[in-house]
């Protein structure tokens, strides 16, 4: 395996994931740029999420290597953090306690990291909020402290999975708006895992296609070059969203076409 | 609420008592609420009361910490080393479906008369209660949880404090009132089967001569004892857990 060059943040080598006999990742190789924001998307059911659990490390891979920012990953990624499609929240801990979670693991417990929680729950909109628990929160509110739960400790990768696909269309879309606003500017990677291909598109730097399962391969890349910071209201109406749209849509249709008649 | 509930046990007890005075129930064999109210002031007067209170509250909290203590430990080594919980898990079937009354001979002749015999008896009960609820804590902490604190950084040690424990925690503690209750009934039988001094003793002294008043007396003494001691869990139970919905103070209050 050739080194990779340091401008990457992660390079994907041949990765093949086996459960048993079932192939359910077959040799896929990417790279990503540092600072980039990309998407995986496939139809459901491609190993999307799989691949993701693999960069993160806590799925190990049956075949092939992953690198992180050069080196390669045993164990789990050190570099990044994760959200999740469910709900990953400690529900014994308050709003508070839970985005000061991961500053408390790397020890700094004093009233500087409270501080420093105390404004990430403002600047995902949730300010008075630190003392509530989980379960007295709206799922939406659950997820903006999943994101500064994230986001706190300044990590060079954030891996995310479908992490909006529970919410309606409206509070989607203001927390993909915040997401774009908390990368922006930051130099963090963020590697993106959605169905929705026009989220993807909205969002990201660079797509990545996988194919319908079992046995998923990567069978696009495309590069968005839409300018930035982007708009998610207006962008889709833009024409060359849609021009990039339809290009991607021409060929991730044959897989859901493939993944339906698999399944039906 | 707790008017209502003094009001039923008001109409019991009166209609307890009116049967027993006008011949209905005879009162050798149901006694009456006025003897056993008299009877318990006069334990309490001459003080034979506390001494027996003090034996059976010491044995409960020993047994309690004792076997709280061993069924974290052990909750904790199985459920963290699965060859372990594979290896011993007939064993600990079986032993739990042992009838406890069985043991109290036995645990007379090793420990002897004392306390020990009794604590050793509440043991084997809280033990297994609290063994099986840590277990479970530990293992059905979800994976999405325990995968989100590892990726932000949590060690081994970290993870079982932040996540594992607290989670073991919250079902240790909903057990509380079970587990809290069958040791005071473990203590109690076991005094009742041979002892100088407890509540069980008291009880199977007066069971000994008919004295059915003494009998009521220490039920009622023993029903005092399990009302305040519930209250003090529920109490603690509600600090504690106030994370979860069902402890939320707004909600109506549940059985447990």
């Amino acid at each position: 395996m050739p080194t990779a060059p340091t401008s990457h943040a992660l390079t994907l080598h041949d990765v093949v994931v086996r459960f048993g006999t079932h192939t359910a990742i077959d040799r896929v190789s990417l790279d990503v740029a540092a600072g980039s924001f990309v998407s995986i998307v496939g139809p459901s059911g491609c190993g999307k999420s799989t691949l993701l659990n693999v960069i993160a490390g806590l799925l190990a891979a049956s075949g092939g290597g992953v690198s992180v920012f050069g080196d390669p990953l045993t164990g789990i990624n050190p570099r990044a953090t994760y959200m999740f499609q469910q709900d990953a929240l400690l529900p014994w801990k308050t709003v508070l306690g839970n985005v000061l979670f991961g500053l408390t693991l790397r020890g700094q417990t004093g009233h500087e990291a409270a501080k420093k929680a105390e404004a990430w729950i403002e600047r995902v909109g949730l300010k008075g909020c630190g003392g509530l628990y989980p379960y007295q929160l709206s799922g939406g509110m659950r997820k903006r402290v999943a994101m500064a739960q994230c986001w706190i400790v300044q990590p060079d990768l954030v891996l995310m999975d479908e992490p909006f696909g529970a919410l309606d269309v409206h509070t989607r879309l203001r927390m993909e708006s915040e997401i774009l606003g908390l990368w922006e500017g930051s130099g963090t990677t963020v590697v993106f895992v959605t169905h929705d291909l026009e989220e993807a598109i909205a969002l990201s730097d660079e797509v990545f296609l996988l194919s319908a399962g079992p046995g998923s391969r990567l069978v696009g890349r495309y590069v968005i070059e839409l300018a930035r910071p982007r708009h998610l209201i207006d962008i889709k109406a833009d024409a060359a969203f849609h021009r990039v749209y339809r290009e991607i849509w021409n060929d991730l249709r044959q897989e859901v076409l493939k993944s339906y008649d698999q399944n039906h | 609420m707790l008017f209502w509930q003094v009001a039923l046990a008001a109409v019991l007890l009166l209609t307890w008592e009116r049967a027993a005075a006008s011949g209905m129930v005879d009162p050798f064999f149901f006694s009456r609420p006025s003897d056993i109210a008299r009877r318990i002031v006069t334990w309490m007067g001459t003080g034979v009361l506390w001494a027996h209170v003090r034996t059976t509250f010491t044995e409960a909290i020993l047994a309690f910490t004792i076997g709280g203590s061993l069924g974290v430990v052990f909750g904790f080594a199985l459920a963290g080393v699965p060859l372990l919980a594979a290896l011993l898990e007939p064993y600990i079937r079986i032993a739990n479906a042992l009838p406890r009354v069985v043991l109290a001979p036995m645990f007379l002749l090793w420990f002897g008369l004392g306390i020990w015999s009794k604590v050793a008896l509440g043991v084997t009960v809280v033990f297994f209660i609290v063994f099986f609820n840590t277990y479970r804590g530990v293992r059905e902490v979800e994976r999405v949880i325990i995968d989100n604190a590892r990726m932000l950084g949590a060690s081994r040690w970290q993870l079982a404090r932040h996540v594992l424990v607290p989670s073991a925690l919250t079902w240790i503690f909903s057990s509380l009132h079970i587990s809290s209750g069958m040791t005071i009934v473990a203590v109690v039988v076991g005094e009742y089967l041979g002892a100088s001094r407890g509540i069980g003793y008291l009880i199977a002294q007066a069971e000994g001569v008919f004295d059915t008043t003494g009998v009521f007396a220490g039920m009622v003494v023993l029903a005092a004892w399990v009302l305040i001691v519930g209250a003090f869990i529920g109490r603690l139970e509600r600090r504690l857990l106030r994370w979860k919905p069902e402890y939320d103070d707004s909600r109506p209050a549940r059985l447990a």
